[in-house]
């Protein structure tokens, strides 16, 4: 049943998001800061449309104004959450520049295979008027924007919360207390409970030149997780994961607004935390998934996972996860969130051998970044981290550049395989190897919506 | 004003201003150079410095053996005189490790946390 009034971005539930079209382009970005080459990072239209004579190629680069940016994350101006607010599309995407503060607005309305840049909101502006610097996720707020930035103008933790209006001017800082947040990273919000939920990395001077391993015992990175009022702005709770829980980076909620379910996965300990609000109202946490620290003929020490990302499908089945450094994707079927089961794996790159070649590419880096349509059948997947801490862990990656790849799901009887119709090697780029990283569909994805 | 000759690019010299950084001198003079924060907390336009002396009391991104390899950020360095460089990612060479396969001694942690252990090793 659709609704009368309904006109806004987005779908009036996640069973309703499940059933839109199949996503025929993607957004990437590109990055070639720190490769190398003296160009600016860019937005890749790929296009994902099998019909297409030119399936599987990226089909528009959108160059941002200057080099350095480091585009990482990105996030649209609308979703869901203003699904009943006809004034309202999802036409604007923002990418931020993590170390050059500035926030990239695009217009991909016009003409959705060349996205065109609609406003840049300065670096320096933003660190003027708000004090923050190193942004990184970005969510919608019915039809306002917050971003999460990791520092202060200095690149100091905690950082904060910038607050955009929907026509992208700078409203200012959008909490009302960080609390005694040490270090921010990835957010998510549950209206219906209001609680909002944040993760730690680490300061901007600590993980922008690279991974120290000994800054972790320094406790210059992250391992709690923060509980939030949502309404007051202000973080009320936290949990200390120690151990378990070193370096917690992507945060998600169930889709079902009703749920108080919600997942963190740890990149470091390559765990996943699992919290809930119990039967009393009190929120708990336990771990869920431990992947195994594996050997390695060259390392003094078994390698760890290293799980830099997490997601959760549209119909909160299944929860997907990365081991960057292994080279492994899995698949869990959740359907009871305390007790996960494996239901797929495939490798692809990795430094344990397992896959150096998919589909007759090359693979420098790991599974990194991936995004799933509403369907839950494709899940495209990006092998690039973050300029530094590739060149630490997978310098071939300078000369053969990131890939995207294409893992085949299936939603109803779970398992997982890599398309061998599908790659994009952004080692032959026109200017030379960049990298690519988080991707986004223009009609959502399964990390962009949140339900009020 | 201090001649700063890059080595890896023919010892071409430029004449550079003492008090600002090196990136927005040479930068303005044509030489393409990467960067990226432009406030000395990331090493995307790390350089070698071959001779010479700066001050990058700024920096706030290197750790001490990339310091001891003679790194510096080119953003936030002032020459003190005369300098040689090498610049772009073919300096790199040392910039970057693995940091499971290479850790760092105390010593040559950044230099907030180095300190730190040195005063706890004092105070042991």
């Amino acid at each position: 049943m659709t609704k009368m009034e309904c006109c806004g971005p987005g779908y009036s539930s996640p069973a309703e998001a499940i059933k839109a079209p199949a996503e025929k382009l993607v957004y990437s970005i590109a990055i070639y800061t720190g490769t190398g080459i003296q160009k600016p990072d860019y937005l890749a239209t790929v296009d994902v449309d099998p019909q297409s004579p030119s399936y599987s190629k990226v089909i528009h680069r959108l160059e941002m104004p200057g080099i350095g940016d480091e585009l990482h994350h990105m996030g649209w101006n609308a979703c869901s959450s203003c699904h009943n607010d006809s004034s309202m599309s999802r036409r604007y995407l923002l990418l931020p520049g993590v170390r050059s503060n500035n926030i990239h607005v695009i217009d991909t309305d016009s003409d959705p295979r060349a996205p065109r840049i609609h406003k840049i909101i300065d670096g320096a502006e933003i660190k003027m008027k708000t004090n923050l610097s190193g942004p990184h996720t970005v969510h919608c707020l019915g039809n306002e924007i917050i971003i999460s930035f990791l520092g202060d103008a200095k690149g100091e933790a905690p950082g904060g919360y910038l607050h955009l209006s929907k026509d992208f001017e700078i409203i200012g800082r959008w909490e009302n207390s960080m609390g005694n947040i040490k270090f921010g990273y990835d957010f998510w919000y549950q209206p219906r409970h209001n609680v909002m939920v944040s993760s730690e990395w680490a300061s901007p001077n600590t993980f922008m030149p690279g991974f120290d391993l000994e800054e972790v015992g320094h406790l210059k990175y992250g391992r709690e997780i923060h509980f939030w009022d949502f309404k007051k702005r202000v973080p009320i709770e936290t949990f200390y994961l120690g151990e378990d829980g070193l370096l917690p980076l992507e945060v998600k909620f169930h889709h079902n607004p009703d749920s108080t379910h919600g997942f963190c996965g740890a990149a470091l300990s390559s765990n996943v935390i699992h919290w809930w609000r119990n039967a009393s109202g009190a929120w708990e946490w336990e771990k869920i998934i431990d992947v195994e620290n594996e050997p390695h003929p060259e390392w003094p020490i078994p390698v760890p996972g290293v799980m830099s990302a997490i997601l959760i499908s549209m119909d909160d089945k299944y929860l997907y996860l990365n081991n960057w450094l292994h080279g492994d994707m899995r698949q869990y079927d959740i359907s009871d969130p305390h007790n996960p089961k494996l239901t797929g794996q495939v490798w692809m790159g990795g430094l344990l051998g397992k896959a150096p070649i998919v589909n007759g590419v090359k693979i420098a880096g790991g599974p990194q970044m991936f995004q799933l349509s509403l369907d839950g059948r494709r899940l495209y997947v990006t092998t690039s981290l973050f300029s530094t801490w590739d060149n630490q862990f997978y310098p071939e990656i300078r000369k053969s550049g990131g890939v995207m790849i294409l893992i085949d799901c299936d939603p109803e009887n779970g398992g997982m395989s890599i398309n061998s119709d599908f790659l994009v090697d952004f080692g032959k780029e026109p200017n030379g190897p960049s990298r690519c990283h988080e991707t986004r569909y223009p009609g959502g994805d399964c990390t962009s919506d949140i339900w009020i | 004003m201090p001649d700063i000759k890059i080595a890896n690019r023919n010892n071409v010299i430029y004449k550079v201003d003492k008090n600002r950084p090196l990136l927005d001198s040479l930068i303005e003079q044509g030489l393409d150079l990467p960067y990226g924060c432009k406030y000395g907390g990331c090493i995307t336009c790390a350089a070698k410095l071959i001779s010479g002396k700066v001050d990058q009391h700024r920096q706030v991104a290197l750790n001490n053996r990339q310091i001891n390899n003679g790194y510096i950020v080119l953003c936030v360095a002032r020459p003190k005189g005369d300098c040689t460089l090498e610049i772009g990612v073919e300096s790199h060479d040392t910039l970057y490790r693995n940091p499971f396969l290479d850790p760092l001694e105390p010593h040559e942690l950044k230099k907030d946390i180095a300190k730190n252990e040195k005063t706890k090793n004092g105070i042991l």
